[in-house]
């Protein structure tokens, strides 16, 4: 009886030392690149420059062996990052304000009407997620030029092209995420803020928008995300003067000339404005499930 | 929903105006170019006609031909690019979907730290692809990079390896992609094991199943659903590859690691030869069709009527 009891609590043991190991393993594959990017950014452009894989006392190391920060200082030195920062800033914020508005309604609609090709619309709506970015980018690119030429309305390299474009790049997402947050929201609310005398726009202002805040936020970061971190469009249709920093990072390093520590440090700058956000979005997220579930 | 369908017309021009302005974003920048897509790829739009492509010559089908034909350098790449995405998007969906599995199982676990681990797997996932996939080219730089460092040291290799030139490109992004991919998998599939009811392993357990077969009978069969969706997004997101390929390979990731997407930049950019850039992203579009309906059929005959 008592050994079996201990084979039991030997065996409990055992597992509670794998469990940890299994974890330490796992944060160890997902903080090895962080680390190499914080070391890196340390790293003074002699010692990247000079480090060799093949000679002992050159080998690339964790610690930097004259840590500075000069990469920081001198971030926009020889890449214009500040500028790209607020070419993205521009666009991201852009995107997730227009993103909002339009997604709002329509996620209503979706929600609370049983109109005349909702089921069409919805599967439109999912079928743009599927389909290859690449597949309109060319027609999309030549669709900008004739545009220009024939108008005069610049879109290609401008802001408000680019807050255009990935407007509609997150709108699928955003409808179908927000539509499910307010298909949580209870159909009487509705009906009682109209009895009281509200229209329906009114209803959707006063009573629904507060309701559904934390939906809002998270739509409204995911479109922020979208747009900093989008590369293939960027890629053709920034230019000089709206260059975003998912794209303008890459100057770094070319073929003349690769400015390591440079870029890790860039990398860093560039990973903040998502992090906070998703930190915050993320706190809004278990707000609705609790709200979700205190309600249900 | 029966109230719903009641209500007058008048509430359905509400709900019409509602969803207009997102309707005509949706034609403005998917459908209606979609549709030019189609035109762009049966008229010789190239930099000669490219000013007035509208009135590019007609070519029917020429450009799908030229641009597949194994003869022609592109062709050749063509061809190439799409094995290329497929090793690499099985490989890749693969991976991603047993590590995040055993992940998820292992974050299911009772241990301290849980909470932190489960914020701490979300970075590579929220972690900008420009970020990370530059961080990993660093990493696999054969001179200064991490990889490299290690492999001497511990000597299994003499000479240091050059990881993003020729054939082992291929697999340098995969790698990288893998390690940014997991964390989703892991995400919903964890979200998922909490809403297997316990009574079900305490059944299980009352009728001596061991671990496996509790792995095997009730775990996997209730993942169902939710693995389905989610091999399915990663199908669409992995044959779809860009940013990985663009930010560790350069615009030409060469032959051995050419993927549809970077090919077909450099066709219509590059080399503007638009129509064939159409023509080639169209053959990507079908085959992702077929791929997803096969898939989805496949699945329909041994899946319940579960909804998605």
């Amino acid at each position: 009886m008592k050994g079996r009891k201990m084979r039991a609590r030997s065996a409990k043991v055992i597992k509670q030392v794998l469990i940890y190991l299994a974890v330490l393993l796992v944060a160890l594959v997902v903080l090895m690149p962080y680390a190499w990017m914080v070391s890196g950014s340390f790293k003074e452009t002699l010692e990247l420059q000079s480090s060799d894989v093949t000679v002992e006392h050159l080998k690339p190391s964790w610690i930097p062996r004259n840590p500075t920060l000069r990469n920081y200082r001198e971030v926009n030195q020889t890449v214009p990052m500040l500028r790209y920062f607020k070419n993205s800033i521009i666009i991201s914020l852009g995107t997730m304000v227009a993103c909002t508005v339009i997604a709002l309604p329509a996620a209503y609609a979706l929600s609370r009407f049983n109109f005349r090709g909702r089921g069409v619309y919805t599967v439109s709506v999912l079928a743009t997620q599927m389909l290859p970015g690449i597949l309109f980018l060319i027609p999309y690119y030549l669709i900008f030029t004739t545009i220009t030429r024939h108008t005069g309305i610049p879109l290609r390299d401008t802001y408000g092209g680019m807050i255009f474009t990935y407007t509609s790049f997150a709108l699928p997402f955003s409808i179908v995420m927000l539509r499910s947050y307010l298909n949580g929201i209870p159909l009487e609310i509705d009906e009682q803020a109209m009895i009281d005398g509200c229209t329906r726009l009114r209803a959707l202002w006063t009573v629904i928008v507060p309701l559904a805040t934390p939906g809002i936020a998270a739509v409204a970061i995911y479109a922020f995300i979208m747009a900093w971190n989008e590369v293939l469009f960027a890629s053709v249709l920034t230019g000089r003067s709206t260059r975003t920093v998912a794209v303008g990072i890459m100057d770094y390093v070319t073929a003349t000339g690769a400015n390591w520590g440079g870029m890790m440090a860039a990398c860093i700058v560039i990973s903040i404005p998502v992090l906070i956000l998703f930190t915050s979005m993320q706190r809004y997220i278990v707000e609705g499930l609790i709200a979700g579930a205190t309600k249900g | 929903m029966k109230r719903l369908s009641g209500w007058s017309r008048r509430k359905h021009a509400t709900a019409y105006w509602m969803i207009l302005p997102a309707v005509v974003a949706m034609l403005l920048v998917h459908y209606i170019p979609m549709l030019w897509g189609f035109y762009i790829s049966a008229h010789d739009v190239n930099i000669f006609t490219m000013v007035n492509w509208i009135n590019a010559p007609f070519v029917g089908f020429r450009n799908f031909i030229d641009g597949l034909n194994p003869a022609t350098t592109t062709g050749a790449r063509a061809l190439r690019s799409l094995v290329n995405i497929t090793v690499y998007s099985i490989v890749a969906i693969g991976a991603g979907y047993v590590i995040g599995l055993a992940v998820a199982i292992l974050l299911n676990q009772n241990f301290r730290g849980r909470t932190l681990m489960r914020g701490l797997i979300l970075l590579p996932y929220i972690t900008p692809d420009s970020v990370a996939y530059n961080v990993w080219k660093f990493i696999f730089q054969s001179r200064i990079g991490l990889l490299n460092r290690y492999l001497i040291q511990w000597n299994l290799v003499s000479e240091p390896p050059i990881w993003l030139i020729g054939p082992p490109a291929l697999w340098s992004v995969t790698i990288a992609s893998i390690w940014k991919g997991w964390p989703f998998a892991a995400l919903i599939l964890l979200a998922a094991l909490q809403k297997i009811p316990q009574e079900l392993y305490e059944a299980a357990r009352v009728d001596g199943a061991t671990a496996w077969q509790q792995f095997t009978m009730i775990t996997m069969p209730q993942l169902r659903t939710v693995s389905v969706m989610q091999i399915l997004m990663s199908i669409l997101w992995n044959f779809n590859a860009f940013n990985q390929f663009y930010i560790m390979l350069g615009r030409d990731p060469g032959i051995a690691a050419e993927v549809p997407s970077t090919l077909i930049l450099r066709e219509a950019f590059t080399n503007l030869k638009y129509g064939i850039g159409s023509a080639l992203s169209i053959v990507l579009m079908l085959i992702l069709l077929v791929i997803t309906t096969v898939y989805l059929i496949a699945l329909r005959g041994t899946a319940g009527a579960e909804e998605m």
